[in-house]
């Protein structure tokens, strides 16, 4: 277990900077999830980690020490790759012995070792078969064993989970999770799938363009998102945005959605916002069609055409039109929508989001 | 409209399809001519060396063998007076170690040209691969006054050198492309478990490379063991000749103890290089397919 520091990480990749200054301290035990869009510097910051890539500039600190000129297997980290990257002309006990064989420990240690991860990974049949013999879920426990056998001080996940069907994904997502909690390494995980950064995260790091957008728990992030660019990666579907400004007496005014909104006390610094351009933003499930969901107390009711919809079966997403403005709204115990029926709509007013039109920063009032 | 799967005529469906895997004669009987044309010299060696020199010359060259003996005495002379023996010796070594050495020297060059990240990576891959553009007997004069200005000529090491050389850029294409496909993840994740350079090229991707390289091992073998002119103009003495440049002298000095013999001789030769694609035939196969994994 270790203490991560990242200090001003850059990565200069020919002339492009492709991580642009990342600050993070990495607790102890956490896992911690890297998400964003491709392209973002997050495998980039993890392989800096890793110390498959060089850093360009800042300091990489683990326990209060500097790694930066480490080679990786001094790092004491072990990773588990997005192909799973296993040895094909080893078996699977080859596979997990590689590391401690040329760690040169004794070989009651290593049977030890591996009889533990074999244990916990329920990998017993199948020890002495080799990769191309596995199913995508068995050859990515492999890859896991592989890993916890080394006893590292960091695990590090780069999307291990894309190559999977969707029903394995959701099983070694539980799985992952479970495992670490009961090792208690301190984890680093990549994903560009908010579900997975959600779902398994203790601290969630939502990056774009080389950069760190909001660093926080799941709930904190889905919650208080610090900007436009988190409000909308986390979330599916994504947060419905309508541009307006807010009156003097504290109204949201939309014009091109043709309604305006009380906005609630205490959420908002209202009147420093008066006549400020603003981007309001709803999530799905705070604008409920009437009926079907729990009662919104502090709400405002509108009316909306339902230009399409999708059947999740527990769930419909009603696609509907305010003014020039498309939305997305969440049905619960859900009836058959007409196209074109018009359904009256209740937003919950208390969970509204503001976003500064030309920062994107929100306009929420930190927590008091 | 109702039907039902019991409804159907399997009887008629099986007849048809049958009849769409009907052999189409007139092209079968074009192939086998053409076969046969083929196979004539192999037929015509193939006998020749059952017959007795008397047999060869007052028969046609076609008939068959009045007994399989003669084949006994054929091949004893022909092992003798073409003191093969050492010629087979000396192939053995220079198609061995030459080939061997130049698929691993490949191999380490390849695995450069694919792992490192420098500057002219491709120009590198282009200067080595040229060497299999230009006509290999361009090199002849010039290697043949180089060596006798450093003494090779006439030397093993001579000819292991320049067969080594000369073997190297085929496997390199080949490797460079193979080692292309494996997946860098696969080292990384070597180099993570804490391996070293050579550990990894050793221990992870050449175990992955058995069969390209086995497959460029066996090309390179069967050149070198064939090859006529350098051997002839580089080392023509007794002790230091390959196989077909002693078949050659053979030819020449022995053509009176007549072709049966000779003929012998070529077909104990060829039995090596036939040895080992037959022993190494799955290896072979494997390395003949493009993707991996």
């Amino acid at each position: 277990m270790a203490v991560v520091k990242l200090q001003n990480l850059i990565k200069v990749y020919g002339s492009a900077l492709a991580v642009k200054g990342v600050n993070l301290d990495i607790p102890e035990g956490a896992f911690t999830v890297f998400v964003g869009p491709s392209g973002c510097g997050k495998t980039t910051t993890l392989r800096m980690i890793a110390g498959l890539e060089s850093i360009s500039h800042g300091d990489l600190l683990m326990d209060g020490e500097r790694v930066n000129d480490l080679p990786s297997r001094e790092r004491g980290v072990a990773m588990v790759f997005q192909s799973y990257a296993l040895y094909p002309h080893k078996t699977v006990r080859q596979n997990l012995e590689f590391s401690l064989k040329l760690e040169k420990l004794p070989q009651a240690e290593i049977d030890r070792r591996i009889d533990e991860a074999v244990s916990v990974l329920e990998l017993q049949p199948y020890l002495d078969r080799k990769p191309a013999a596995l199913s995508g879920g068995q050859r990515q426990r492999v890859a896991m064993g592989r890993a916890i056998v080394r006893q590292p001080k960091v695990f590090l996940f780069d999307e291990p989970l894309s190559n999977l069907d969707a029903k394995l994904r959701n099983q070694m997502r539980v799985e992952i999770k479970q495992l670490q909690r009961r090792l208690g390494v301190t984890t680093v995980y990549v994903t560009h799938d908010q579900v997975e950064a959600m779902t398994m995260a203790d601290l969630i790091v939502v990056m774009r363009d080389g950069r760190i957008e909001q660093t926080g728990s799941p709930i904190d992030v889905f919650e208080r998102p610090a900007n436009e660019f988190v409000a909308g990666f986390i979330g599916t579907p994504q947060m419905n945005f309508i541009d307006g400004s807010i009156s003097d007496d504290g109204k949201a005014v939309l014009p091109s959605a043709g309604i305006e909104l009380q906005l609630p006390e205490g959420r908002f610094d209202l009147p420093a916002l008066r006549q400020r351009a603003v981007r309001l933003g709803f999530r799905p499930e705070d604008i409920v069609p009437d009926g079907h969901g729990i009662p919104i107390e502090n709400g405002q009711n509108i009316t909306a055409p339902v230009t399409f919809s999708e059947m999740l079966g527990n769930e419909t997403l009603l696609f509907g039109r305010l003014g020039e403005n498309d939305f997305v709204s969440r049905m619960q115990r859900p009836r058959l929508v007409e196209r074109d029926e018009t359904l009256n709509f209740r937003i919950d007013l208390d969970r509204i989001h503001l976003f500064d039109q030309e920062t994107g920063e929100s306009l929420r009032l930190p927590r008091s | 409209m109702a039907s039902s799967i019991d409804d159907l005529d399997l009887k008629a469906l099986v007849a048809a399809e049958r009849r769409n895997n009907r052999p189409n004669w007139p092209l079968a009987v074009l192939a086998l001519v053409i076969s046969a044309v083929w196979i004539v010299p192999f037929y015509y060696m193939a006998t020749s060396i059952f017959k007795t020199t008397e047999e060869y010359s007052q028969n046609h060259p076609l008939s068959l063998p009045a007994s399989w003996h003669p084949v006994i005495e054929n091949a004893v002379t022909a092992w003798t007076n073409a003191k093969m023996a050492s010629g087979l010796l000396n192939s053995m070594l220079y198609s061995t170690v030459g080939a061997g050495l130049a698929v691993f020297i490949a191999a380490l060059a390849a695995y450069g040209l694919t792992r490192f990240d420098f500057r002219g990576r491709n120009l590198w891959f282009m200067l080595i691969f040229s060497g299999t553009v230009f006509p290999l007997q361009m090199y002849l004069i010039p290697l043949f006054f180089t060596y006798q200005g450093l003494n090779l000529l006439n030397t093993h090491a001579g000819m292991l050198i320049f067969y080594t050389a000369i073997c190297i850029p085929f496997p390199v294409l080949v490797l460079r492309n193979f080692m292309n496909g494996l997946s860098r993840e696969m080292d990384e994740a070597a180099r993570m478990d804490g391996a070293h350079e050579l550990t990894v090229f050793l221990k992870i991707i050449l175990p992955n490379c058995w069969g390209p390289m086995t497959a460029t091992f066996l090309l390179q073998f069967t050149w070198i063991w064939n090859d006529l002119l350098f051997s002839t103009v580089l080392a023509n003495k007794t002790d230091v000749r390959s196989i077909m440049n002693a078949l050659q002298t053979f030819q020449g000095s022995y053509a009176s103890t007549g072709p049966n013999v000779v003929m012998t001789a070529t077909i104990i030769a060829s039995l090596p290089s036939l040895i080992l694609f037959f022993l190494l035939r799955r290896h072979f196969m494997e390395g003949m397919r493009i993707s991996t994994v």
